[in-house]
Protein backbone atom coordinates (compact mmCIF):
# COMPACT_ATOMS: atom_id res chain seq x y z
CA UNK A 1 0.00 0.00 0.00
CA UNK A 2 1.43 3.69 -0.83
CA UNK A 3 1.89 5.72 2.21
CA UNK A 4 -0.59 8.34 1.16
CA UNK A 5 -2.94 5.41 1.43
CA UNK A 6 -2.24 4.01 4.96
CA UNK A 7 -2.04 7.31 6.42
CA UNK A 8 -5.57 8.05 5.44
CA UNK A 9 -6.15 4.66 7.30
CA UNK A 10 -4.16 5.80 10.15
CA UNK A 11 -5.77 9.39 10.34
CA UNK A 12 -9.56 7.69 10.68
CA UNK A 13 -8.16 5.16 13.39
CA UNK A 14 -6.51 8.19 14.99
CA UNK A 15 -9.89 9.65 15.34
CA UNK A 16 -11.41 6.87 16.92
CA UNK A 17 -8.52 7.11 19.34
CA UNK A 18 -9.53 10.61 20.35
CA UNK A 19 -13.45 9.88 19.97
CA UNK A 20 -12.73 7.47 23.04
CA UNK A 21 -9.77 9.74 24.73
CA UNK A 22 -12.67 11.79 25.38
CA UNK A 23 -15.25 9.81 25.89
CA UNK A 24 -13.24 7.61 28.67
CA UNK A 25 -12.17 11.03 30.32
CA UNK A 26 -16.08 12.39 30.08
CA UNK A 27 -17.06 8.89 31.87
CA UNK A 28 -14.31 9.18 34.40
CA UNK A 29 -15.07 12.44 34.88
CA UNK A 30 -11.32 12.45 35.77
CA UNK A 31 -8.18 12.51 33.36
CA UNK A 32 -5.90 14.65 31.06
CA UNK A 33 -7.56 15.39 28.04
CA UNK A 34 -5.03 17.67 26.26
CA UNK A 35 -1.72 15.78 26.07
CA UNK A 36 -3.62 12.61 25.52
CA UNK A 37 -5.12 14.26 22.50
CA UNK A 38 -1.60 16.06 21.72
CA UNK A 39 0.18 12.24 21.13
CA UNK A 40 -3.16 10.56 19.63
CA UNK A 41 -1.72 10.62 16.00
CA UNK A 42 2.39 9.63 17.07
CA UNK A 43 0.50 6.75 19.45
CA UNK A 44 -1.79 5.83 16.65
CA UNK A 45 0.90 5.24 14.20
CA UNK A 46 3.30 3.64 16.50
CA UNK A 47 0.66 0.90 17.53
CA UNK A 48 -1.17 0.22 14.22
CA UNK A 49 2.08 0.63 12.06
CA UNK A 50 5.51 0.44 13.71
CA UNK A 51 5.12 -1.23 17.25
CA UNK A 52 6.15 -5.29 16.70
CA UNK A 53 3.19 -6.51 19.02
CA UNK A 54 0.73 -9.40 19.43
CA UNK A 55 -2.58 -8.44 21.02
CA UNK A 56 -3.00 -12.56 21.08
CA UNK A 57 0.14 -12.98 23.22
CA UNK A 58 0.76 -9.40 25.34
CA UNK A 59 4.10 -11.03 26.75
CA UNK A 60 5.58 -12.10 23.57
CA UNK A 61 9.46 -12.08 24.09
CA UNK A 62 10.68 -9.96 21.27
CA UNK A 63 8.22 -7.18 21.17
CA UNK A 64 8.80 -4.16 21.32
CA UNK A 65 8.44 -2.55 24.18
CA UNK A 66 6.67 1.36 24.41
CA UNK A 67 6.81 3.39 27.46
CA UNK A 68 4.64 6.58 28.44
CA UNK A 69 6.93 8.24 30.13
CA UNK A 70 3.90 11.58 30.24
CA UNK A 71 1.57 8.72 32.20
CA UNK A 72 -0.42 11.04 32.84
CA UNK A 73 -1.55 10.87 28.65
CA UNK A 74 -2.47 6.83 29.63
CA UNK A 75 -5.94 7.55 27.91
CA UNK A 76 -4.33 7.74 24.91
CA UNK A 77 -2.50 4.54 25.24
CA UNK A 78 -5.04 2.99 26.85
CA UNK A 79 -7.18 3.90 23.50
CA UNK A 80 -4.75 2.45 21.35
CA UNK A 81 -4.58 -0.81 23.53
CA UNK A 82 -8.00 -1.55 23.37
CA UNK A 83 -8.69 -1.03 19.48
CA UNK A 84 -5.75 -3.11 18.76
CA UNK A 85 -7.56 -5.60 20.71
CA UNK A 86 -5.09 -6.53 24.23
CA UNK A 87 -8.97 -5.97 25.92
CA UNK A 88 -12.51 -5.08 25.01
CA UNK A 89 -13.09 -1.70 23.83
CA UNK A 90 -15.98 -1.44 26.63
CA UNK A 91 -13.86 -1.03 29.21
CA UNK A 92 -12.02 2.04 28.48
CA UNK A 93 -15.15 3.48 30.29
CA UNK A 94 -13.87 2.30 33.51
CA UNK A 95 -11.37 4.72 33.82
CA UNK A 96 -10.05 6.10 37.33
CA UNK A 97 -12.51 3.58 38.19
CA UNK A 98 -12.68 1.90 41.83
CA UNK A 99 -11.18 -2.12 40.80
CA UNK A 100 -10.71 -0.64 37.11
CA UNK A 101 -7.66 -2.36 35.01
CA UNK A 102 -7.29 1.37 34.06
CA UNK A 103 -5.45 3.47 36.95
CA UNK A 104 -5.45 6.83 36.71
CA UNK A 105 -1.55 6.06 35.33
CA UNK A 106 -0.67 3.38 33.85
CA UNK A 107 0.40 0.28 36.13
CA UNK A 108 2.40 -2.50 34.83
CA UNK A 109 0.87 -5.88 35.57
CA UNK A 110 -2.32 -4.61 35.69
CA UNK A 111 -3.65 -4.48 32.24
CA UNK A 112 -1.86 -6.51 29.36
CA UNK A 113 0.06 -4.08 26.75
CA UNK A 114 1.76 -1.89 29.80
CA UNK A 115 5.26 -2.83 30.02
CA UNK A 116 6.33 -0.36 33.25
CA UNK A 117 5.01 1.35 35.37
CA UNK A 118 4.80 5.49 35.11
CA UNK A 119 3.09 8.43 36.04
CA UNK A 120 5.63 10.69 37.92
CA UNK A 121 7.15 12.83 34.82
CA UNK A 122 11.02 11.68 34.50
CA UNK A 123 11.10 8.35 35.29
CA UNK A 124 9.99 6.41 31.98
CA UNK A 125 12.11 7.63 29.76
CA UNK A 126 15.25 6.07 32.54
CA UNK A 127 13.16 3.02 32.27
CA UNK A 128 13.52 3.03 28.49
CA UNK A 129 16.97 3.23 29.07
CA UNK A 130 16.89 -0.10 31.57
CA UNK A 131 14.74 -2.08 29.04
CA UNK A 132 16.88 -1.01 25.92
CA UNK A 133 19.64 -2.49 28.17
CA UNK A 134 17.80 -5.29 28.82
CA UNK A 135 17.63 -5.82 25.13
CA UNK A 136 21.68 -5.72 24.69
CA UNK A 137 22.13 -8.21 27.65
CA UNK A 138 19.68 -11.08 25.93
CA UNK A 139 20.73 -10.50 22.60
CA UNK A 140 17.23 -9.39 21.65
CA UNK A 141 16.07 -7.33 18.80
CA UNK A 142 13.44 -5.67 20.36
CA UNK A 143 12.81 -1.69 20.16
CA UNK A 144 12.45 0.32 22.85
CA UNK A 145 10.03 3.80 22.15
CA UNK A 146 9.03 6.21 24.64
CA UNK A 147 6.58 9.27 24.46
CA UNK A 148 7.60 12.10 26.62
CA UNK A 149 6.20 15.31 27.29
CA UNK A 150 7.98 18.92 26.77
CA UNK A 151 6.82 19.94 30.13
CA UNK A 152 8.80 16.60 31.69
CA UNK A 153 11.93 17.72 29.48
CA UNK A 154 12.34 19.90 33.25
CA UNK A 155 13.45 16.68 35.23
CA UNK A 156 17.03 16.74 35.71
CA UNK A 157 16.46 12.92 35.02
CA UNK A 158 16.00 12.84 31.39
CA UNK A 159 19.16 14.26 30.97
CA UNK A 160 20.68 11.83 33.03
CA UNK A 161 18.95 8.99 31.06
CA UNK A 162 19.82 10.99 27.70
CA UNK A 163 23.49 10.71 28.65
CA UNK A 164 23.51 7.18 29.67
CA UNK A 165 21.92 6.16 26.58
CA UNK A 166 24.82 7.91 24.63
CA UNK A 167 27.34 6.10 26.79
CA UNK A 168 25.83 2.60 25.78
CA UNK A 169 25.17 3.54 22.42
CA UNK A 170 21.33 2.28 22.74
CA UNK A 171 20.44 2.70 18.86
CA UNK A 172 17.56 0.40 19.86
CA UNK A 173 15.89 3.43 21.70
CA UNK A 174 13.57 6.27 20.40
CA UNK A 175 12.36 9.04 22.05
CA UNK A 176 9.62 10.76 20.88
CA UNK A 177 9.13 14.22 22.56
CA UNK A 178 5.32 15.48 22.19
CA UNK A 179 6.21 19.34 22.18
CA UNK A 180 2.57 20.84 22.53
CA UNK A 181 4.53 23.94 23.88
CA UNK A 182 2.07 23.53 27.07
CA UNK A 183 2.84 21.98 30.44
CA UNK A 184 0.75 22.45 33.63
CA UNK A 185 1.42 25.80 35.10
CA UNK A 186 0.96 27.36 31.58
CA UNK A 187 3.46 27.90 28.22
CA UNK A 188 6.49 25.92 28.31
CA UNK A 189 8.13 29.15 26.66
CA UNK A 190 6.89 30.81 30.21
CA UNK A 191 7.51 28.19 32.74
CA UNK A 192 10.28 27.04 31.64
CA UNK A 193 11.81 27.69 28.38
CA UNK A 194 13.31 24.80 26.47
CA UNK A 195 15.66 26.94 23.82
CA UNK A 196 15.95 24.39 21.25
CA UNK A 197 14.64 20.73 22.15
CA UNK A 198 16.69 18.96 18.91
CA UNK A 199 19.95 21.13 19.41
CA UNK A 200 19.77 19.62 23.05
CA UNK A 201 19.49 16.13 22.68
CA UNK A 202 21.90 16.76 19.94
CA UNK A 203 24.18 18.06 22.10
CA UNK A 204 23.78 15.05 24.46
CA UNK A 205 24.98 12.51 21.40
CA UNK A 206 21.74 11.76 20.48
CA UNK A 207 20.52 11.37 16.21
CA UNK A 208 17.72 14.28 16.20
CA UNK A 209 14.48 14.15 13.32
CA UNK A 210 11.38 16.80 13.59
CA UNK A 211 8.20 15.83 12.42
CA UNK A 212 4.83 17.39 12.39
CA UNK A 213 3.38 15.41 15.08
CA UNK A 214 -0.32 15.91 13.51
CA UNK A 215 0.61 15.37 9.58
CA UNK A 216 0.21 11.20 9.47
CA UNK A 217 2.59 11.18 6.04
CA UNK A 218 5.12 13.10 8.00
CA UNK A 219 5.14 10.56 11.02
CA UNK A 220 5.19 7.60 8.54
CA UNK A 221 8.02 9.10 6.85
CA UNK A 222 10.18 9.97 10.29
CA UNK A 223 9.33 7.36 12.28
CA UNK A 224 11.08 5.04 9.50
CA UNK A 225 13.97 7.10 9.00
CA UNK A 226 14.10 6.51 12.93
CA UNK A 227 14.60 3.07 12.19
CA UNK A 228 17.40 2.86 9.99
CA UNK A 229 19.84 5.07 12.16
CA UNK A 230 22.40 2.80 14.49
CA UNK A 231 24.93 3.94 16.46
CA UNK A 232 23.04 6.10 18.77
CA UNK A 233 19.46 6.64 20.35
CA UNK A 234 17.18 8.60 18.33
CA UNK A 235 15.16 11.32 19.18
CA UNK A 236 12.07 12.70 17.58
CA UNK A 237 10.88 15.99 18.22
CA UNK A 238 6.91 16.37 17.30
CA UNK A 239 5.34 19.51 16.78
CA UNK A 240 1.78 19.45 18.15
CA UNK A 241 -1.14 20.97 19.26
CA UNK A 242 -2.46 20.64 22.99
CA UNK A 243 -5.97 19.13 22.55
CA UNK A 244 -5.85 18.75 19.27
CA UNK A 245 -8.77 17.94 17.59
CA UNK A 246 -10.90 19.49 19.97
CA UNK A 247 -11.23 23.41 18.90
CA UNK A 248 -12.04 24.76 22.50
CA UNK A 249 -9.46 22.48 23.87
CA UNK A 250 -6.95 23.06 21.95
CA UNK A 251 -3.94 25.03 22.73
CA UNK A 252 -5.42 25.62 26.38
CA UNK A 253 -3.93 25.49 29.89
CA UNK A 254 -7.04 24.66 31.77
CA UNK A 255 -7.50 21.77 29.32
CA UNK A 256 -4.33 20.14 30.86
CA UNK A 257 -6.44 17.77 33.63
CA UNK A 258 -9.76 18.70 32.98
CA UNK A 259 -12.92 16.24 32.24
CA UNK A 260 -16.04 17.78 29.42
CA UNK A 261 -18.81 18.30 30.70
CA UNK A 262 -21.57 16.82 29.02
CA UNK A 263 -22.65 19.79 26.65
CA UNK A 264 -18.70 20.03 26.03
CA UNK A 265 -18.71 16.23 25.62
CA UNK A 266 -21.11 16.12 22.68
CA UNK A 267 -19.81 18.92 20.92
CA UNK A 268 -16.15 17.41 21.47
CA UNK A 269 -17.39 14.37 19.83
CA UNK A 270 -19.45 15.87 17.17
CA UNK A 271 -16.18 17.77 16.40
CA UNK A 272 -13.63 14.70 16.56
CA UNK A 273 -16.30 12.56 14.14
CA UNK A 274 -17.36 15.55 12.12
CA UNK A 275 -14.34 17.30 11.37
CA UNK A 276 -12.18 16.88 8.33
CA UNK A 277 -9.28 14.52 8.84
CA UNK B 1 -23.55 16.34 64.67
CA UNK B 2 -23.75 19.13 62.00
CA UNK B 3 -20.75 20.36 59.77
CA UNK B 4 -20.41 22.39 57.09
CA UNK B 5 -19.06 20.79 53.70
CA UNK B 6 -15.84 22.97 53.64
CA UNK B 7 -16.24 25.11 49.73
CA UNK B 8 -12.45 24.74 49.23
CA UNK B 9 -10.09 22.05 50.11
CA UNK B 10 -7.24 22.68 52.57
CA UNK B 11 -4.68 23.16 49.81
CA UNK B 12 -6.46 26.13 48.83
CA UNK B 13 -6.99 27.82 52.18
CA UNK B 14 -3.13 27.15 52.98
CA UNK B 15 -2.72 29.10 49.82
CA UNK B 16 -5.24 31.74 49.82
CA UNK B 17 -3.36 32.19 53.56
CA UNK B 18 0.24 32.50 52.10
CA UNK B 19 -1.30 34.88 49.43
CA UNK B 20 -2.92 37.57 51.97
CA UNK B 21 0.24 37.15 54.49
CA UNK B 22 2.12 38.40 51.51
CA UNK B 23 0.96 41.74 52.36
CA UNK B 24 2.35 41.87 55.77
CA UNK B 25 5.22 39.78 55.61
CA UNK B 26 7.33 40.75 52.70
CA UNK B 27 10.29 38.51 53.30
CA UNK B 28 9.14 34.87 52.39
CA UNK B 29 9.49 33.33 49.05
CA UNK B 30 7.87 30.77 47.45
CA UNK B 31 9.10 28.23 45.04
CA UNK B 32 6.87 26.03 42.78
CA UNK B 33 7.60 23.08 40.38
CA UNK B 34 4.65 23.12 37.64
CA UNK B 35 1.68 22.56 39.08
CA UNK B 36 0.83 26.03 41.06
CA UNK B 37 -2.93 25.62 39.66
CA UNK B 38 -3.09 22.65 41.68
CA UNK B 39 -1.49 23.43 44.72
CA UNK B 40 -2.85 27.07 44.30
CA UNK B 41 0.20 28.92 45.10
CA UNK B 42 -0.51 30.56 41.71
CA UNK B 43 -2.47 32.95 44.08
CA UNK B 44 1.00 33.98 45.44
CA UNK B 45 2.93 34.24 41.97
CA UNK B 46 -0.42 36.42 40.77
CA UNK B 47 0.41 39.09 43.64
CA UNK B 48 3.98 38.92 44.03
CA UNK B 49 5.85 37.83 41.08
CA UNK B 50 8.80 38.86 42.10
CA UNK B 51 9.00 36.60 45.28
CA UNK B 52 7.57 33.76 42.94
CA UNK B 53 9.47 31.12 41.16
CA UNK B 54 8.16 28.72 39.40
CA UNK B 55 10.96 25.78 38.21
CA UNK B 56 8.94 24.05 35.55
CA UNK B 57 8.57 20.28 36.46
CA UNK B 58 11.81 19.88 38.48
CA UNK B 59 11.37 19.00 42.07
CA UNK B 60 14.55 17.58 43.37
CA UNK B 61 16.44 21.27 42.28
CA UNK B 62 13.78 23.35 42.99
CA UNK B 63 14.12 22.06 46.45
CA UNK B 64 17.46 22.41 46.73
CA UNK B 65 17.53 25.83 45.16
CA UNK B 66 15.02 26.72 48.52
CA UNK B 67 17.56 25.02 50.30
CA UNK B 68 20.34 27.59 48.79
CA UNK B 69 18.26 30.43 49.77
CA UNK B 70 17.09 29.13 52.89
CA UNK B 71 20.69 29.10 53.98
CA UNK B 72 20.96 32.99 54.14
CA UNK B 73 17.99 32.92 56.49
CA UNK B 74 15.31 33.53 54.43
CA UNK B 75 12.21 31.54 54.80
CA UNK B 76 11.09 30.23 51.51
CA UNK B 77 7.61 27.97 50.95
CA UNK B 78 8.30 25.06 48.73
CA UNK B 79 5.10 24.11 47.33
CA UNK B 80 3.91 20.55 45.28
CA UNK B 81 2.95 16.81 45.74
CA UNK B 82 3.52 15.04 48.78
CA UNK B 83 4.51 12.18 46.47
CA UNK B 84 7.49 14.82 45.06
CA UNK B 85 8.38 16.47 47.64
CA UNK B 86 8.73 13.86 50.56
CA UNK B 87 10.57 11.36 47.77
CA UNK B 88 11.71 12.61 44.81
CA UNK B 89 13.52 15.72 47.17
CA UNK B 90 13.76 13.59 50.21
CA UNK B 91 17.37 13.59 50.69
CA UNK B 92 17.38 17.36 50.03
CA UNK B 93 14.79 17.57 52.63
CA UNK B 94 16.44 14.97 55.19
CA UNK B 95 20.57 16.48 54.80
CA UNK B 96 20.43 20.17 53.51
CA UNK B 97 17.07 21.31 54.58
CA UNK B 98 16.18 19.29 58.03
CA UNK B 99 20.40 19.10 58.91
CA UNK B 100 21.10 22.61 58.69
CA UNK B 101 17.67 23.50 60.14
CA UNK B 102 16.98 25.78 57.76
CA UNK B 103 13.68 27.95 57.29
CA UNK B 104 11.74 25.66 54.09
CA UNK B 105 8.55 25.28 54.16
CA UNK B 106 6.67 22.49 52.71
CA UNK B 107 3.12 23.28 51.17
CA UNK B 108 2.46 19.67 50.70
CA UNK B 109 -0.55 18.49 49.12
CA UNK B 110 -2.62 15.77 47.66
CA UNK B 111 -1.39 14.18 50.87
CA UNK B 112 -2.87 10.19 51.77
CA UNK B 113 -5.40 8.63 49.83
CA UNK B 114 -6.95 12.35 48.53
CA UNK B 115 -5.60 11.95 44.87
CA UNK B 116 -7.52 8.82 45.15
CA UNK B 117 -8.37 9.16 41.39
CA UNK B 118 -4.98 9.78 40.12
CA UNK B 119 -3.59 6.03 41.45
CA UNK B 120 -0.74 5.32 43.38
CA UNK B 121 2.04 7.75 41.95
CA UNK B 122 -0.12 10.49 43.41
CA UNK B 123 -0.58 9.39 46.60
CA UNK B 124 1.00 10.70 49.49
CA UNK B 125 0.91 7.30 51.55
CA UNK B 126 4.36 7.41 53.49
CA UNK B 127 4.84 11.22 53.84
CA UNK B 128 4.28 10.78 57.16
CA UNK B 129 6.71 8.55 58.11
CA UNK B 130 9.41 10.38 56.07
CA UNK B 131 8.97 13.72 57.63
CA UNK B 132 7.98 12.62 61.30
CA UNK B 133 11.23 10.90 61.01
CA UNK B 134 13.88 13.66 60.32
CA UNK B 135 15.55 15.51 63.07
CA UNK B 136 14.89 18.93 62.92
CA UNK B 137 11.26 18.48 61.22
CA UNK B 138 8.08 19.54 62.52
CA UNK B 139 5.01 18.34 60.66
CA UNK B 140 1.20 19.70 60.61
CA UNK B 141 -2.08 18.64 59.43
CA UNK B 142 -4.85 20.91 59.23
CA UNK B 143 -8.42 19.09 58.83
CA UNK B 144 -10.08 22.16 57.90
CA UNK B 145 -10.19 25.25 55.64
CA UNK B 146 -8.96 27.42 59.23
CA UNK B 147 -6.81 25.25 60.92
CA UNK B 148 -5.00 24.87 57.00
CA UNK B 149 -4.97 28.46 57.45
CA UNK B 150 -3.50 28.49 60.98
CA UNK B 151 -1.16 26.68 60.07
CA UNK B 152 0.57 28.49 57.13
CA UNK B 153 1.10 30.91 59.84
CA UNK B 154 2.54 28.61 62.03
CA UNK B 155 5.04 27.21 59.91
CA UNK B 156 6.18 31.25 58.44
CA UNK B 157 6.60 31.83 62.39
CA UNK B 158 8.15 28.82 63.61
CA UNK B 159 11.79 28.82 63.00
CA UNK B 160 13.24 25.99 60.72
CA UNK B 161 11.32 23.54 58.68
CA UNK B 162 7.99 23.16 58.84
CA UNK B 163 5.77 20.47 56.78
CA UNK B 164 2.05 21.15 56.16
CA UNK B 165 -0.18 17.94 54.90
CA UNK B 166 -2.79 19.01 52.73
CA UNK B 167 -5.92 17.61 50.83
CA UNK B 168 -7.02 17.53 47.70
CA UNK B 169 -10.78 17.29 48.05
CA UNK B 170 -12.88 20.05 49.97
CA UNK B 171 -13.55 18.71 54.02
CA UNK B 172 -15.27 19.86 56.42
CA UNK B 173 -15.69 22.42 58.49
CA UNK B 174 -14.93 21.81 61.91
CA UNK B 175 -13.12 25.29 63.60
CA UNK B 176 -14.85 28.94 63.61
CA UNK B 177 -12.40 31.65 62.42
CA UNK B 178 -11.55 32.51 66.26
CA UNK B 179 -10.36 29.06 67.14
CA UNK B 180 -6.32 29.11 68.21
CA UNK B 181 -3.77 26.72 66.68
CA UNK B 182 -0.09 25.83 67.83
CA UNK B 183 2.66 23.01 67.52
CA UNK B 184 2.42 20.51 69.95
CA UNK B 185 -1.40 21.11 70.34
CA UNK B 186 -4.32 19.23 69.37
CA UNK B 187 -8.02 19.61 69.81
CA UNK B 188 -10.74 17.38 71.29
CA UNK B 189 -13.90 17.71 69.61
CA UNK B 190 -15.99 15.12 71.27
CA UNK B 191 -15.32 14.27 75.09
CA UNK B 192 -15.76 10.63 75.89
CA UNK B 193 -14.38 8.30 78.35
CA UNK B 194 -14.94 4.71 76.80
CA UNK B 195 -12.28 5.06 74.19
CA UNK B 196 -10.18 7.53 72.16
CA UNK B 197 -10.38 8.14 68.72
CA UNK B 198 -7.07 10.12 67.62
CA UNK B 199 -6.42 11.15 63.79
CA UNK B 200 -5.54 14.16 61.95
CA UNK B 201 -6.67 15.91 58.41
CA UNK B 202 -9.16 14.25 56.86
CA UNK B 203 -9.98 11.53 58.92
CA UNK B 204 -10.69 13.43 61.73
CA UNK B 205 -14.08 14.11 60.15
CA UNK B 206 -14.73 9.90 59.61
CA UNK B 207 -13.91 9.89 63.15
CA UNK B 208 -16.61 12.11 64.51
CA UNK B 209 -18.68 10.19 62.33
CA UNK B 210 -17.85 7.19 63.62
CA UNK B 211 -18.36 8.77 67.26
CA UNK B 212 -22.17 9.21 66.32
CA UNK B 213 -22.30 5.91 65.18
CA UNK B 214 -20.29 4.59 68.70
CA UNK B 215 -23.05 7.16 70.50
CA UNK B 216 -26.13 5.12 69.31
CA UNK B 217 -24.44 1.81 70.70
CA UNK B 218 -24.04 3.20 73.69
CA UNK B 219 -20.25 3.74 73.68
CA UNK B 220 -18.89 7.10 74.19
CA UNK B 221 -15.79 7.92 72.04
CA UNK B 222 -13.64 10.98 72.29
CA UNK B 223 -12.06 12.27 69.72
CA UNK B 224 -8.78 14.14 69.38
CA UNK B 225 -7.47 16.15 66.18
CA UNK B 226 -3.75 15.82 66.14
CA UNK B 227 -3.25 18.62 63.94
CA UNK B 228 0.51 19.01 65.19
CA UNK B 229 1.90 15.50 64.07
CA UNK B 230 4.92 16.45 64.81
CA UNK B 231 5.45 16.98 67.99
CA UNK B 232 2.09 15.40 69.43
CA UNK B 233 0.38 16.19 72.06
CA UNK B 234 1.65 14.35 74.67
CA UNK B 235 -0.16 15.36 77.75
CA UNK B 236 -3.79 15.32 75.66
CA UNK B 237 -3.18 11.62 74.41
CA UNK B 238 -1.77 10.73 77.78
CA UNK B 239 -4.78 11.93 79.23
CA UNK B 240 -7.21 10.17 76.73
CA UNK B 241 -5.40 7.24 77.47
CA UNK B 242 -5.47 7.39 80.97
CA UNK B 243 -9.33 8.47 81.29
CA UNK B 244 -11.05 6.55 78.04
CA UNK B 245 -8.61 3.38 78.66
CA UNK B 246 -8.62 2.68 75.02
CA UNK B 247 -6.58 3.88 71.88
CA UNK B 248 -7.97 4.18 68.52
CA UNK B 249 -5.65 6.10 65.93
CA UNK B 250 -6.81 6.26 62.56
CA UNK B 251 -4.63 7.79 59.87
CA UNK B 252 -4.94 7.96 56.37
CA UNK B 253 -1.08 6.71 55.74
CA UNK B 254 0.23 3.30 56.03
CA UNK B 255 -0.13 1.65 59.33
CA UNK B 256 3.72 1.20 59.64
CA UNK B 257 6.13 4.35 60.68
CA UNK B 258 2.63 6.30 61.22
CA UNK B 259 1.47 8.47 64.36
CA UNK B 260 0.13 5.21 65.27
CA UNK B 261 3.44 3.36 65.67
CA UNK B 262 4.66 6.41 67.37
CA UNK B 263 1.92 7.05 69.41
CA UNK B 264 1.77 3.28 70.79
CA UNK B 265 6.13 3.26 71.56
CA UNK B 266 5.81 6.19 73.95
CA UNK B 267 2.77 4.81 75.59
CA UNK B 268 4.24 1.41 75.68
CA UNK B 269 7.37 2.81 77.59
CA UNK B 270 5.66 4.88 79.90
CA UNK B 271 4.25 1.54 81.34
CA UNK B 272 0.60 2.10 79.98
CA UNK B 273 -0.07 -1.14 78.25
CA UNK B 274 -3.94 -0.71 77.13
CA UNK B 275 -6.10 -1.87 74.11
CA UNK B 276 -4.85 -0.25 71.26
CA UNK B 277 -5.31 -0.04 67.01
CA UNK B 278 -4.23 1.66 64.71
CA UNK B 279 -5.94 1.94 61.25
CA UNK B 280 -4.37 2.60 58.29
CA UNK B 281 -3.39 1.18 54.69
CA UNK B 282 -2.15 -2.48 55.97
CA UNK B 283 1.54 -2.89 54.34
CA UNK B 284 -0.17 -2.39 50.75
CA UNK B 285 -0.45 0.05 47.77
CA UNK B 286 -4.10 1.52 46.96
CA UNK B 287 -5.15 2.52 43.30
CA UNK B 288 -7.40 4.66 41.24
CA UNK B 289 -10.51 5.32 42.30
CA UNK B 290 -13.37 7.37 44.11
CA UNK B 291 -12.01 9.01 47.08
CA UNK B 292 -14.64 8.38 49.64
CA UNK B 293 -15.50 4.87 48.25
CA UNK B 294 -11.40 4.37 48.42
CA UNK B 295 -11.62 5.45 52.29
CA UNK B 296 -14.17 3.03 52.74
CA UNK B 297 -12.86 -0.13 50.78
CA UNK B 298 -9.20 0.63 52.75
CA UNK B 299 -10.67 0.16 56.29
CA UNK B 300 -10.69 4.13 57.02
CA UNK B 301 -14.54 5.54 56.66
CA UNK B 302 -16.70 5.08 59.37
CA UNK B 303 -17.81 1.84 59.27
CA UNK B 304 -14.74 -0.06 59.77
CA UNK B 305 -13.64 3.17 62.30
CA UNK B 306 -16.50 2.63 64.36
CA UNK B 307 -15.90 -1.55 64.08
CA UNK B 308 -12.94 -1.09 65.89
CA UNK B 309 -13.43 0.87 68.53
CA UNK B 310 -15.85 -1.89 69.19
CA UNK B 311 -13.76 -4.45 69.09
CA UNK B 312 -11.65 -1.96 71.75
CA UNK B 313 -13.95 -1.39 73.98
CA UNK B 314 -15.14 -5.14 74.14
CA UNK B 315 -11.27 -5.90 74.91
CA UNK B 316 -11.15 -3.30 77.68
CA UNK B 317 -14.23 -5.26 79.43
CA UNK B 318 -12.29 -8.50 78.84
CA UNK B 319 -9.90 -6.89 80.89
CA UNK B 320 -11.78 -5.67 83.74
C1 LIG C 1 7.42 14.27 38.76
C2 LIG C 1 6.11 14.86 38.47
N1 LIG C 1 5.88 16.15 38.78
C3 LIG C 1 4.67 16.70 38.55
C4 LIG C 1 3.67 15.97 38.00
C5 LIG C 1 2.31 16.59 37.79
N2 LIG C 1 2.07 16.84 36.36
C6 LIG C 1 1.35 15.98 35.63
S1 LIG C 1 1.27 16.41 34.02
C7 LIG C 1 2.19 17.81 34.29
C8 LIG C 1 2.53 18.71 33.15
C9 LIG C 1 3.15 17.92 32.05
O1 LIG C 1 3.52 18.70 30.97
P1 LIG C 1 4.10 17.99 29.68
O2 LIG C 1 5.20 17.09 30.05
O3 LIG C 1 4.40 19.03 28.69
O4 LIG C 1 2.89 17.06 29.23
P2 LIG C 1 1.72 17.37 28.17
O5 LIG C 1 1.76 18.81 27.82
O6 LIG C 1 2.02 16.51 27.03
O7 LIG C 1 0.45 16.98 28.87
C10 LIG C 1 2.56 17.89 35.63
C11 LIG C 1 3.36 18.98 36.21
C12 LIG C 1 3.95 14.62 37.68
N3 LIG C 1 3.01 13.82 37.17
N4 LIG C 1 5.16 14.10 37.91
MG1 LIG D 1 3.51 19.72 26.97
Amino acid sequence: MKLEERARELEAKARELRFHIVDMVHAAQSGHCGGSLSAADIVTALYFEFLNIDPANPDKGDRDRFVLSKGHACPVQYAALALRGFFPVAELRSLRAMHSRLQGHPVQGKLPGIEVTTGSLGVGICEAVGLALEARLRKASWRVWAVLGDGELGEGAVWEAAQAATKFGLDNLIAVVDNNGLQNDGYCRDILPLRSIPDKFRAFGWAVLEMDGHDMEDILRTFGKALLITGSPVCVVAKTVKGKGVSFMEDKRDWHGKAPNAEQYAQAVAEIKGGPA
Amino acid sequence: MMHESAKIPTRRAYSDRMAERGESDPDFAVFESDIGYSTYSYLFGDRFPERYFNFGIAELSTMAAAAGMASTGRRVIVSGYGVFLTMRALEVVRSFICYPKLNVKLLSSHGGLTAAIDGVTHQATEDIAFMTTLPNMKVLCPADPVAARAACDLALDTPGPVFTRLMRDPLFELYGTEEEFHIGGSKTLRQGGDVAILSYGDLVFKALLAADRLAALGIEARVLDLYSVKPWDREAVFAAAGECGAILVVENHQRRNGLGYEIATTLLKAGSCLPFDNLGLDDTFAESGNYHEMLDEYGLGPASITAAAERLVAAKKGRA
